[in-house]
């Protein structure tokens, strides 16, 4: 793996534990701001049989302060969901872009977008362009930054072929391979070829 | 005798793909080296095993893979299997049999070669399967 990566993946980590601990410190003083006395009450009817103790357990649970408290946690937790869905660590944008204007050249137009995508914009007017997705990691496996390319719609006839030929599927005709971080460069290569036949 | 190999394998090939043989040897060259050792590795062990079908647990032994055979499935497999380089059957829940993909335009010629120049090495492969 790239130096690079291995940063951005050390960084990734580091972040995520301050993550959970902030989230931990955090749910502790929503738990005291929300359940400190009075409680307020949801007006409601409560069964005669049920004993005494369960009635005050109940009134806590069944009160507008959970219902804040509830609000309040899953706020955080969105949010929390959005940064890691996100954002990628700075050293994998610096990594991927690097490779990106490897092979489309410096002078390319490349979109930063948000959810860890980047397009590469190889030619405005006919709509030509090269999206790529980083993930993070990929669920079950112990694999790392796993990138997923795909080319803007191409209208060809024999791009069945072309695309198996170059290592590439084909989907909504569109050019598409999931690569690791190590084939990256080598793939995207592949890939700019496809597209110069397909032209 | 070597030449005579290689001049059936080139009319074999030209049938085969009604083109150069080396341009096919040139995409396949290019496409091999643009894979992650993990991906080389499985090709060419699949390709020299060829028809042979093999187990999770027989791949990884036969590529020299430490991980377990489960995170291969989920990444490095399912990756091939799209780009559609290897067939996964399904034979029970737990158990698929992989095999390369001998319609795929590159690789079939990769079989070919294997068939005709890796006797050998179609063996060294073949006893690591008889070992596990």
């Amino acid at each position: 793996m790239d130096m690079l990566l291995r940063r951005a993946r050390a960084l990734y980590t580091e972040r995520q534990r301050i993550a959970i601990g902030a989230i931990m410190i955090a749910f502790a003083i929503t738990t005291y701001v929300f359940y400190r006395t009075p409680l307020t009450e949801i007006p409601g009817e409560i069964p005669v049989n049920v004993p005494e103790g369960w009635v005050a357990g109940f009134e806590v649970v069944y009160s507008f302060n959970t219902a804040g408290f509830i609000l309040a946690v899953s706020v955080m937790l969105f949010f929390y969901a959005f940064w890691t869905w996100a954002f990628l660590p700075t050293p994998a944008t610096i990594y991927t872009m690097g490779v990106l204007r490897g092979i489309f050249g410096s002078g390319v137009k490349i979109q930063k977008r948000i959810g860890r995508r980047f397009r590469v914009v190889l030619d405005e007017e006919n709509n030509r362009y090269v999206d790529i997705t980083c993930r993070m990691r990929e669920p079950g496996t112990d694999d790392w930054f796993v990138y997923t390319v795909r080319s803007g719609p191409v209208r060809t006839s024999n791009l069945e072929q072309i695309a198996l030929r170059h290592g590439l599927h084909v989907s909504n005709r569109r050019l598409c391979a999931t690569v690791n971080n190590d084939e990256l460069h080598s793939r995207l290569v592949l890939l700019a070829t496809a597209l110069a036949k397909v032209r | 005798m070597c030449g005579q190999e290689h001049n059936n394998l080139d009319t074999r090939l030209v049938g085969l793909m009604n083109e150069d043989p080396r341009r096919a040897a040139y995409e396949l060259i290019q496409l091999m080296s643009s894979l992650n050792d993990t991906k080389r590795a499985i090709l060419l062990a699949l390709a020299h095993i060829y028809p042979r079908s093999v187990s999770g647990v027989q791949l990884s032994r036969l590529i020299g893979y430490s991980g377990k055979s489960r995170s291969l499935y989920r990444g490095v497999l399912s990756h091939l299997e799209q780009d559609r380089m290897i067939l996964i059957d399904q034979l029970t829940p737990k158990l698929y049999a992989i095999r390369i993909n001998p319609e795929h335009p590159l690789l079939k010629v990769l079989i070919e070669m294997c068939r005709d120049f890796g006797s050998e090495a179609t063996e060294v492969y073949l006893k690591a399967l008889e070992g596990t």
